[in-house]
């Protein structure tokens, strides 16, 4: 069974169209990465899947359960992680922590040993100050430590690091990361290293729609030709390089790109550079890239 | 229940430490102790200014104050007090809504009834222990000062003054569902006071509008009897009773 299950669901806000029949399937204790540009129906999605906002087709299961707006009985599965958390204010870390725990009915001996666990992990437990005096990265983190207390099946997390500095983005990363032993997690983000870096599956979303469903491979697989590079000894070199290979173009005074070369194509290139014996310091064949992925999957 | 008593618990913790618990206590309190105060010193002013008034042809003779001089004052007061009541109230769930704090709290599965009744029962015993510390001040001080025994039926006269102030209450959760901040909230509660007062001027419902609750005064100088009031009061439970029905299901489909 998978975790969450989205079939065909449809969002209009007037006569604005966000979400267009949207499928999705996420497996069991992965870290889905739900990639898309701002205004692409991350949130709209997120927030129907804990039944904040109703669907106007389609259905949503979480656990084998119907998602039904306004009702939160499925929410008892999900931790969600908003991309801008707020709290009461007028609390310390400790004491929200121990209002969630209240407001789910945890024993009062569990409520203490999983707040200062989480607490922990999150870097928040010599904190004494009320929440209205933290940082933007002290909230995301008491964030995920609320989303966590429950031991959710699964962790919803709305653009986690996207307002963050690179040390608060690693931080956050890391926890998901050492949340995934207990839970499945959905991320949703724009940040396409952060996916590259953690997620095992994702789903670009793109115009409401889902344009791609898969691991990271798979996406990887759609583009066999990636290129590959050469760096040359020197300036002459590349001259007579170029003079062999027509369809290779100059980068710098010392590299050379050959785009969309198949693998086979990058052997001969070899061949020849040792054949001609050209003088070269490396051949490197092209990473290509998540983003450029993601450009071409919505035809950029 | 144990989460309703939690989001209870936060509830009191948010009246207490915003300070709007002792803001609205002091309010109150003041207005309380304003009423016989100002009964005592109506003399004294209306001597100070005697000398003035005279050269312009009134002339004052003896100034008599009693129990009924404080009351009086109370029901002129008790007005802008709750008007001050509905302002600190009125962006109770708005506040929430429009921060996010709602969010967190309704996905770990707590149910909405349960922030809807937290919320609204707790504005509503906030609004009766102030209503009731204001006449308790102004009940001493009238029993110290004079008698309050020349007041017809004070506590039932001022019972239905507040009253009026619990549906007036109960109407903040049922603007809040529609309306997106605490000015609006205010602006309609507000509202549906000037429509009761416009009802009230026409000669066929003008006793069973709820703002016929608020001239309850007539009672202390038996110029009324309380069953002239009963069908106001009927009225304005079943306007409570429908008003926290419909809140309770507006709250329900709210988007948040």
């Amino acid at each position: 069974m998978n975790m969450l299950e989205i079939e065909n669901i449809s969002k209009r806000f007037g006569d604005k169209s966000v979400i267009k029949d949207l499928s999705l399937s996420v497996p069991n204790n992965c870290i889905f990465g739900f990639v898309g540009q701002n205004g692409a129906g991350k949130t709209t999605t997120m927030k129907m899947i804990l039944g904040l906002l109703s669907v106007d087709s389609g259905q949503i299961y979480v656990h084998g359960e119907k998602v039904e707006y306004g009702q939160n009985r499925t929410n008892q599965y999900c931790g969600y992680l908003p991309d801008v958390p707020e709290f009461y204010n007028f609390m310390n870390a400790k004491e929200y922590l121990k209002f969630c725990a209240d407001i789910t009915e945890m024993q009062p001996s569990e409520s203490k040993a999983r707040s200062e666990m989480l607490l922990e992990l999150v870097g928040l437990d010599k904190e004494k100050h009320r929440i209205g005096g933290y940082s933007r990265g002290m909230k995301q983190r008491l964030g995920i430590a609320q989303a966590l207390l429950n031991q959710p099946k699964l962790l919803i997390c709305d653009e986690p690091t996207s307002a963050l500095d690179p040390i608060g983005r690693k931080e956050i990363l890391d926890i998901l990361i050492t949340a995934k032993s207990q839970t499945t997690v959905l991320f949703s983000t724009h940040i396409l290293s952060d996916v590259d870096r953690i997620s095992d599956r994702i789903a670009l979303l793109h115009g409401g729609k889902v344009v791609f469903s898969g691991n990271k491979d798979d996406l990887r697989r759609r583009k066999p030709a990636v290129g590959f590079e050469v760096e040359l000894e020197n300036p002459g070199a590349v001259d007579a390089i170029l003079r062999l290979h027509t369809h290779a173009k100059r980068l710098d005074t010392l590299r050379v790109v050959f785009d969309t070369a198949t693998e086979e194509q990058m052997h001969q290139a070899i061949s020849l550079l040792i054949q001609e014996k050209i003088p070269f310091r490396k051949v490197e064949k092209s990473e290509y890239t998540l983003e450029s992925m993601f450009m071409e999957v919505v035809g950029k | 229940m144990k989460s309703l008593i939690a989001f209870s618990k936060k509830e009191a913790l948010e009246w207490w430490r915003s300070g709007r618990l002792a803001i609205l206590v002091v309010v109150f309190a003041l207005f309380g102790i304003m009423n016989p105060a100002f009964a005592k010193l109506t003399p004294w002013l209306m001597e100070s200014m005697s000398e003035s008034l005279e050269k312009s042809g009134i002339v004052i003779k003896e100034i008599r104050v009693d129990a009924l001089t404080s009351w009086e004052q109370f029901y002129k007061n008790i007005p802008i007090a709750m008007m001050v009541f509905i302002l600190m109230v009125s962006g109770s769930f708005t506040t929430e809504i429009q921060k996010g704090t709602f969010i967190l709290v309704l996905t770990k599965g707590l149910s909405r009834w349960k922030v809807y009744i937290a919320k609204t029962f707790g504005m509503l015993l906030v609004w009766t222990a102030a209503y009731w510390i204001c006449f308790g001040i102004t009940y001493i001080y009238n029993d110290f000062y004079w008698d309050n025994s020349v007041a017809a039926h004070p506590v039932l006269a001022a019972a239905f003054v507040y009253f009026f102030g619990v549906w007036l209450t109960v109407m903040v959760p049922v603007f809040s569902a529609i309306l997106s901040n605490a000015i609006a909230v205010s602006i309609g509660t507000g509202s549906l006071v000037i429509i009761s007062y416009v009802l009230g001027m026409l000669p066929k419902i003008k006793d069973n509008v709820p703002t016929f609750l608020m001239g309850s005064q007539s009672l202390l100088v038996r110029a009324g009897v309380p069953e002239d009031y009963y069908p106001a009061i009927a009225v304005t439970a079943i306007l409570v009773l429908v008003s926290f029905g419909l809140g309770w299901v507006m709250f329900d489909r709210r988007r948040l």
